[in-house]
This record gives C-alpha cells, structure tokens and sequence, in this order.
C-alpha cells in the first residue's frame, strides 16, 4: 500500500485528481464528502504513508488503521469519476484490519506491550478477509457470466488484439480463439480458484495460478496496482505453519510460545460479523432489482465486484437552454470537468445526471452577454445528446436530447430516461 | 487429483483450439501498428515538416525582400506565401505529440483569435518578449493575419520601423522553431514508430487522440464558435480565424482535408498512399465504419466546397448552410471518437490512470 499512496504522489495524481477540478461527483449520500483546500489535499495522503509503515511495522498498529481506512476512505468518496473496484477493496480490508489484531505477533506493539503478545488469532479474523477475498473472486465470475463476455469474447478480443506488436505471442492476440480462451478461463479461474486455495492439496498449485493470471492481466492491461494487491492478499490462505516458516526465516524474532487463552466470541461480534457478510453479499446482488442492460445503464454497477468487464466508449454533447428565448448553447465541457471526468460522465447516467445539475448551478442567475445581446438566464434547460459504444458494439444513442436533465430524480431508481440498448 | 485438473484444463485447450481450426476461412490477416506508425512517421509526417519548413524559408525570403522594397506588390508576394505555411500547417496540426508538444509548437504557432491590442501594444513599446506565455496570442501564423492584411497594412509597415521589425521577428521565430521541431522529430521517429502499445502515452495512443482532438478543434473553433453555437445562437465573427484575410473556410477545408488523407494513411503532400486507420478498422471487421467514416468526410468537404463566399459572407448570407455544415461535422465526431477507438482499444483521455 505505501507503494500505492506513493504512487499517487509521484505521479502527480492527487494534483490532478484532486486539486485541480472545480467541481466533483460524489456519492449519492455522500454529498458532504468535500476535498480540502488547495495543498492541504496532500495531508490525507501524507497521513496515509505514515499510516501504512505503522501497519507495516506493527507500531500502533490499530491508530494505523483507523487512520489509513478514514483517510483512504475519504479520498476515495470524492469523486466517483475515479471509482475503481481495487480502491474499494483496499477501503473494506483496512476497515476489516481495524478488528483483526494483526499486531498480536512480529510487530513492534508486541515488544512494546508484551501482553498483547498471541500465538493466535481467532477463526474469524483470517476468515472474514478470506471471505472478502472469495467475495471478490466469486462475484467477479458471475460477472463475467453474460453473453459479451463468453460468447463475443468482448471486452478482451478489443483489448487483446491491440497488443498484436508484442513479440511471438503477439500475432495470436489477434486471433479470435485467443480471446474466447482468455474469456473462458478468467471466468472459470475467478470462479473456483477460492475454492482450490481453500482446499490444502491444491493450494500450492492453485497459488501459481493466481501469480500467473495477475501477472498476464498486469502485463496486457493498464490495471496499476490490482494485481499486486491480490497476489499478496491470497496469501493469506496458506496454513499457519507456512507463514511461520517465512517468518521464521525472514527475522530472528524469537518466536512466542504462549498461547493465550482466547476468551468465547462475544455475541455482538458475531452479530456484526454476520451483518458485514450479508451486505457483502446483497450488495453486488442488488442489480436484479433494475430492469434493462445492466452495463448499458449501469445500475447497480459499483461496488460489484465487475472488474475488467466492459469496453464503454461515450461522446456527450451538452446544451444550455434559455427558457425565456428559447435559444441554445453548446457547452464546451472542458471547461468543466478534468479529462478523466469527461471520460466517464459520458457513460454513466447518475453522472450525466450530477454533472447537468452542476451547469445548472452555474448557469441560473447569470446574465450572458453575446455581441451586445443580454440574456438573463433563469432556471435554464440542460440537454444532451449522448452516444455511446458498448463492448465494440455500433454506438448508439443513451441519452436522446428531447429530456431536460434537471427535471429528472437523481436517485437510486430505475432510470427510464435512457435510450434501450436493443440486442443485435 | 492434481493430475485430472491438468488433463481437464489441456482436454479444454485443445477443445477450444480444435472449434477455433474448424473456422480457418475466418481468420483474419495479422495487422501491424508498426507499419501504421511508420507510415505516419515516414510518409505523413516528416514531409508535412519538411514542407512546412519550405514554407518558412520562403515566407522569411519574401519578407527580406520586402523590408528591402517595401511595395505593394511584395506585400503581396508575402502575404501568399504567408498563406502557403498557414494551409501547410493544417496538415501538421494533428500531430501535437512528441517533440511537437514538447516544444509547445502548436499552441506558439497556430494560436487564434490574436490579441490585436498586444501586439500594437508590443510594437509600440519596442521590446518584447515573443516567446513568453503572455505573448501565446500575439504571435504565430495568425498574429500575421493582422499584421499583412489589416486595412492600410502597407502604410502601417512604411510608417513605422518597429511594425516592420515585429512583423520580422515573428517570422524569424516561427521558422527557427519550425526548424527545431523539424529536427527534434528526426531523433523522436524511431521512438515513435515502435510505441505501438495501448497505454496512454505510446505513439500510437497519442496519435488517436490527437486525430480526434484536433477534429473537434477544427469543428469547435474554426466554425462553432463564430456561428454562435456556444452563444445561445449569436453569431461571433470576432472569433474568426483569419478575419482579415477571408480565408477561414480555406484554413478550415485544408484541416479536414489531412484528417481525411490522414484517416486512410495518405499523405497531403507527396501523393503517398498507406496503411491509415481504415486499414486498421478493416482488419477488425469493421468495414461499415470505414465506410461511414469516408461517406462522411466526403459530405462535409463536398458541403465546404458549395460555399462560394469566404466563411464571415455565409455567416451573413447562408447560416443555416454554415449549420448544416456543423451537423455534419457533429456526426462525424461520434464515429471517429466513440467509434473508431473504442474499436482501436485505445482510451479517449490525457491521463494516465491506475486502471480498472
């Protein structure tokens, strides 16, 4: 993770992700999740490295937590244009790190208060991040269980032919069995490889498995840190003995012999327990609940666990319209919205929907003066006309233009303002 | 049980790899970006610099003269070959990557509208600094517009030493940077031609991208903005490229012309016919998006070539033709950005990312 933070600011990203937009899409309930002034952006991420080598060391290791996940957590709830499903991951894992005392052995809290010092941990505190890890896995098949995905090989037959230069295999990338291939194994690894790294005698073979597969999508698509965070995270299912056995290795620490008696699981705990499981598994559900293409409107997209899933592709025109004149504008969004924003307003209804209340905003009350002509705008239209491209499909129109945007709900309810997405 | 998995997963492979021999007639023919960059590079390229350094060389060569004889009809002879970089630089403008970013060689040459009260405010004073960011619109080609073709632009060079000095160093400074660029992608070409991945900053990203983005410029700022289309309908002549001398429909025909040329990988200059993005689209069977594409670039240079007056006429006379030139050109966009590289796998963006 101190890679990952550091990564962001190496590369300028907190510059561009979050100082240099003027306006933001957050979350629908989390409106009041708002950057910080200027260079003080920089604070969260600072405080994250800090974080991180305290988790890292095992030194205060819980204030770590607690400070990495809020901070992390924050940055992640401004601006949804940024929404990737590894982000979330690390959100959830640093909340469930919170209670799972990591710091019990080889780490400095351990030497510091002897009496936290423990051999071992609970079933539930190695079982909740398998849990997440094989929701992640499991759902993430699912996913892929849609007739782009098996039976057009799309996304990946876009994606992987665009790689034809690379030496040997590059030529078979453009052949259309190798991206059914890649198709149907990814679907097929993603969901049962939990089940093979659950089971002792596959483990070790199952483990070269998830190296192998994060490598290749590491390698062919621009997925940054994703892989790593997993390669490492399935770690966690090999066997105690295991783990000692690097430990051991790696340090000189002496090992604790003590087993501390673990005191039963209080009732709440396992009440909450089962609380963050069932939401786990409702949330990525909730799609069913939506009627219509679920990657054409996007409803019940997020938080799902669809990773790598879709080749979406939008051009989104905007006009302001003057109700008293009935003139129009086109809107030039750039001078809006960041580039990344653009990219993916243009594909995503609650978006499109934010970002039309946003030119509102801008717009009402402001007198616009063209070649000598004054024109008082009050309570102006929004309307766009948007095309989009799924999945290599021809675009088509999403968003027909006849709807004035800031007359429409912006809420969590089937939006029949988007154009249907016919079947070839 | 170790030793089923593997049989059952090499049974799927060869499963898979037996359905996929069946349909040999489908295979498609392996394509190259490389050669796509190449041909950008060798063929399209390089010699829109070489030309535009002709153009340059020659512009400088007619100014001396007329420094030196200062008449109307060397005015003239310059004001032509003015025309002749201006129209070539059309054809280089979409390829604001590598060294053309790098050196800002876009913006320093073919910023518009020009700030008139700057320049007349730097040759009033005498001492300037051309190359400054608060100079970007008193420079360039079209700083020249209103330079040469001002009314009483003759007098205004014979009257006053500075004009003609500030006319100079404008010139001198867009031919030296021309030259500079010109040899900066000399070195870059053999980078470029092998950057043929699909992250945001390989050639052949950047050469997607910038093909659409001057598209849009040249629909935007060379022709919706002055018919008022981001004015709640007022028309804005003052954002005319080019005003003074009238050739903004020129300028605007030549631009889409080299996208046109540039989307079939041919060149604007030396009659060279290549691999281009048509080529790219074909192999992954999408001809009916060629065809769309080609259909409608030839509508909307046929539409360009109906007008008979210069653009600010039509925008008097004609501007439901001038609007229906802008739908055209509209339409175009979606198929060439939304479209086109969806289908290349190449993110529309600027900024890298950390992925999906």
């Amino acid at each position: 993770m101190l890679f990952g933070i550091s990564r962001f600011l190496i590369n300028g990203w907190v510059e561009q992700l979050y100082i240099e937009p003027t306006n933001y899409f957050t979350y629908l309930g989390f409106d009041w999740v708002q950057p910080l002034e200027g260079n003080l952006m920089y604070a969260p991420f600072v405080l994250m490295i800090i974080a991180s080598i305290s988790i890292m060391l095992g030194l205060f290791y819980r204030w770590g937590t607690v400070i990495f996940f809020i901070c992390f957590t924050y940055v992640e709830l401004l601006d949804k244009s940024n929404y990737l499903n590894h982000y979330y991951f690390v959100s959830l894992v640093s909340f469930l790190m919170i209670w799972v005392p990591a710091n019990a052995r080889f780490s400095f809290d351990a030497v510091i208060i002897p009496s936290i010092q423990r051999r071992t941990m609970r079933q539930w505190h190695s079982g909740i991040i398998k849990f997440q890890l094989a929701v992640v896995y499991i759902f993430a098949g699912i996913a892929k269980i849609n007739s782009d995905w098996l039976f057009d090989a799309q996304p990946l037959k876009t994606w992987l032919q665009a790689h034809h230069q690379i030496p040997i295999v590059g030529e078979y990338l453009q052949q259309d069995w190798v991206a059914y291939l890649f198709s149907w194994s990814g679907c097929i690894y993603d969901l049962f490889i939990v089940f093979f790294l659950l089971t002792a005698r596959f483990r070790p073979f199952a483990y070269f498995f998830v190296v192998f597969f994060h490598l290749v999508t590491w390698y062919l698509f621009p997925i940054g840190v994703f892989p790593w965070v997993m390669i490492f995270s399935t770690l966690i299912f090999f066997s105690n003995e295991f783990h000692e056995g690097i430990l051991s290795r790696l340090s000189s620490v002496k090992s604790v012999q003590k087993k501390t008696p673990l005191p039963k699981s209080r009732k709440f705990v396992r009440t909450a327990i089962l609380i963050y499981v069932v939401i786990q598994l409702l949330v990525p559900m909730r799609f069913l609940l939506y009627k219509g293409d679920l990657f054409w409107n996007e409803e019940g997209f997020r938080f799902s666990w669809r990773v790598m899933l879709m080749h979406k592709e939008g051009h989104a025109t905007f006009y302001l319209v003057d109700k008293e004149t009935g003139r129009e504008s086109e809107i030039q969004n750039s001078d809006f919205l960041t580039p990344t924003q653009q990219d993916q307003m243009a594909t995503q209804p609650d978006m499109i929907l934010q970002y039309a209340q946003m030119l509102k905003e801008h717009y009402d009350g402001q007198v616009l003066e063209y070649g000598g002509y004054k024109f008082p705008i009050d309570d102006p239209e929004i309307r766009a006309e948007i095309y989009v491209s799924l999945n290599g499909r021809p675009s088509k129109l999403f968003v027909d233009k006849k709807h004035d945007l800031t007359k429409l709900p912006y809420n969590l309810a089937h939006r029949n303002w988007i154009e249907p997405l016919e079947e070839k | 049980m170790i030793k089923i998995q593997r049989i059952s997963i090499l049974l799927i492979l060869a499963v898979m790899s037996m359905a996929s021999n069946c349909n040999g007639p489908d295979e498609v023919a392996p394509f190259d970006k490389g050669s796509l960059l190449v041909n950008f590079s060798d063929n399209l390229i390089s010699p829109s610099l070489s030309m535009l350094q002709l153009t340059m060389e020659q512009m400088e060569a007619d100014f001396v003269e007329f420094q030196l004889n200062s008449t109307e009809a060397n005015l003239n002879t310059l004001r032509n070959s003015w025309k002749d970089a201006y129209m070539t630089w059309q054809t280089l403008k979409p390829f604001d990557f590598g060294p053309i970013k790098d050196y800002g060689f876009k913006a320093a040459t073919g910023t518009y509208p020009s700030d008139t009260v700057k320049i007349e405010a730097n040759i009033l004073a005498g001492s300037y600094t051309l190359a400054s960011a608060g100079n970007i619109d008193a420079v360039g080609l079209h700083s020249l517009d209103f330079l040469l073709h001002r009314v009483d632009a003759l007098s205004h060079f014979t009257g006053n030493a500075n004009y003609m000095t500030y006319a100079g160093d404008v010139i001198a400074k867009l031919k030296s940077e021309t030259t500079t660029v010109a040899n900066a992608w000399s070195i870059y070409a053999p980078t470029f031609k092998e950057s043929t991945g699909t992250e945001t900053t390989s050639g052949f990203s950047q050469l997607v991208n910038e093909f659409n983005r001057d598209y849009e410029l040249v629909k935007v700022a060379k022709l919706g903005i002055p018919i008022g289309n981001q004015s709640l309908g007022i028309q804005m002549p003052e954002y005319l490229e080019a005003r003074n001398s009238g050739i903004s429909l020129e300028l605007l025909r030549q631009n889409v012309f080299a996208l046109q040329q540039y989307y079939k990988g041919n060149s604007t200059s030396v009659g060279q016919s290549g691999v281009g993005f048509d080529d790219y689209l074909i192999h992954l069977e999408r001809s009916m998006l060629d065809g769309t594409i080609s259909d409608n670039f030839t509508a909307i240079l046929a539409k360009v070539d109906s007008f008979s007056g210069t653009m600010e006429e039509e925008m008097n006379s004609n501007a439901q033709g001038l609007d229906e030139l802008y739908n055209l050109m509209q339409g175009q966009v979606v198929s060439l950005k939304t479209d086109m590289t969806s289908a290349f796998g190449v993110l529309i963006t600027y900024q890298d990312n950390d992925g999906d």
